[in-house]
């Protein structure tokens, strides 16, 4: 049986509505399969009041042990330090995280706002918003940079905006399990069977990627999404094309770009009206390069192409 | 049409070819002017778009190795455009 607690700070609750739309396991299998036994979370959660607060309490004092804190949103420091914008059960939200995180077995954070700082901490950040461990690329975030949770591991990041439901159930059954030896993170402490491959790995465009046709309009069927379009799929640590959204689509498959919401940049575009979805170029040339690829490359690359394009590249393959 | 298009180029329609939109945000300001040409402006969308009927500038850009240019159907894919080109031809909306 492992204790879980999850918290919300500054959120839009999308991380929430992802789990509880997670498949392989469910959130009930979670409880049924696992013997995971959540404590209390934001939209499951039935203790109210001072319950609430006394469950709080027990699980800092260690009266009852909390084997997994799951966190989702920013840590809220706002106004002047004080955390004082996001108050929870009768205190400061951020006072509760900081006490929560030193009594965790383990500390998993999910979503981007909870991971980097996502969309709230990005520029100019008026609610004083951090990561659990990072702000942005930057190591440290809110318990700082050598913070390690009672297990010795540090935060389990578990990015996206939002998280893939069964990215987030299956890390947490890794840890209910007693399988985190399974679980490398990489250098943005991300579980590395997740994230070491890219969006376009498994991308059904990637034939077009390979031979330079575009697509030029959102939901065309054919074409790759990175010419035009600004697909952060070529540099985009997510298995968003094997691990498919409600088990048939991702955005690339719906004819919608990567925005690169894994990566701690998120949401990082020049947002003028006219340069969201349009990949940024430099005389013709895209600003950001597929990984490994250079301009000479590129160039050299994209004649080698057009020049073997097969006719079919030219047709709407996506028959449905 | 190409053929009509490689005439009046021939010709010496004079195109605005100059300046190349350096910058996404110039493209898609060149972009929003195009779409803004009635639709059968042939000769509107040329001069706009800057057509040359040889490669372009010192690294001898042309629409063969452009995004939008389908080799097999000698089309360019940029919608705004959407009209029959040759391989050696060039025009200042090319992106690689
Ligand atoms: S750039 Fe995007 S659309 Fe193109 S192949 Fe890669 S992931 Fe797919
Ligand atoms: S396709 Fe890209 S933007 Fe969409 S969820 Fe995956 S990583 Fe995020
Ligand atoms: S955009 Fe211009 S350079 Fe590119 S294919 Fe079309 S006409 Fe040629």
């Amino acid at each position: 049986m492992a204790n879980l607690l999850w918290l919300q700070g500054g959120a839009c609750s999308g991380n929430t509505m992802s789990f509880l739309n997670a498949e392989e396991p469910s959130a009930c299998d979670l409880v049924n399969d696992f013997g995971i036994n959540v404590l209390w979370h934001p939209s499951l959660g039935v203790e109210l009041g001072e319950n609430l607060r006394k469950l709080l309490r027990d699980l800092v004092s260690g009266a009852i042990p909390l084997d997994i804190f799951v966190f989702e949103g920013t840590v809220v420091n706002a106004p002047g330090g004080t955390g004082e914008w996001n108050r929870f059960a009768g205190r400061p939200m951020k006072d509760w995280v900081a006490d929560l995180c030193k009594a965790a077995g383990f500390v998993v954070a999910v979503g981007d706002c909870a991971t980097w700082g996502g969309i709230p901490a990005t520029a100019p950040n008026p609610s004083d918003s951090q990561g659990l461990q990072f702000l942005k690329r930057e190591h440290g975030g809110f318990l700082g940079k050598d913070f390690t949770s009672k297990a010795g591991l540090p935060v389990i990041n578990v990015p996206g905006c939002p998280a893939h439901p069964d990215w987030i159930t299956q890390i947490v059954v890794a840890v209910a399990t007693g399988r985190t030896a399974d679980i490398t993170l990489d250098e943005f402490q991300r579980p590395k069977t997740f994230f070491q491959s890219f969006t376009q790995t498994g991308c059904t465009r990637n034939m077009h990627f390979a031979y330079k046709v575009s697509a030029t309009e959102f939901g065309q069927r054919k074409g790759c999404l990175f010419y035009d379009l600004g697909c952060r799929g070529p540099m985009t640590h997510s298995p968003c094309n094997r691990i498919l959204w409600n088990r048939q689509s991702s955005k690339t498959r719906a004819g919608m770009p990567c925005l690169g919401c894994t990566e701690p940049e998120f949401p990082f575009f020049d947002l003028a009206p006219g340069t969201v979805f349009k990949t940024q170029t430099v005389m013709g040339i895209p600003k950001d390069m597929p990984n490994g690829v250079d301009k000479k490359g590129y160039i050299a690359l994209t004649a080698a192409a057009k020049n073997a394009a097969p006719r079919w590249a030219e047709e709407d393959i996506f028959v449905v | 049409m190409r053929e009509r298009i490689g005439k009046l180029l021939a010709d010496g329609l004079k195109t605005q070819t100059e300046p190349f939109p350096e910058t996404a945000r110039e493209f898609s300001r060149l972009l929003d002017e195009l779409y803004r040409l009635p639709p059968d402006d042939l000769r509107g969308k040329l001069v706009l778009s800057g057509f040359t009927d040889t490669p372009y500038g010192p690294e001898r850009m042309r629409c063969q190795e452009c995004m939008y240019y389908l080799v097999h159907r000698k089309w360019c894919d940029l919608p705004e455009l959407a009209v029959p080109v040759e391989a050696d031809w060039w025009c200042r909306l090319w992106r690689i």
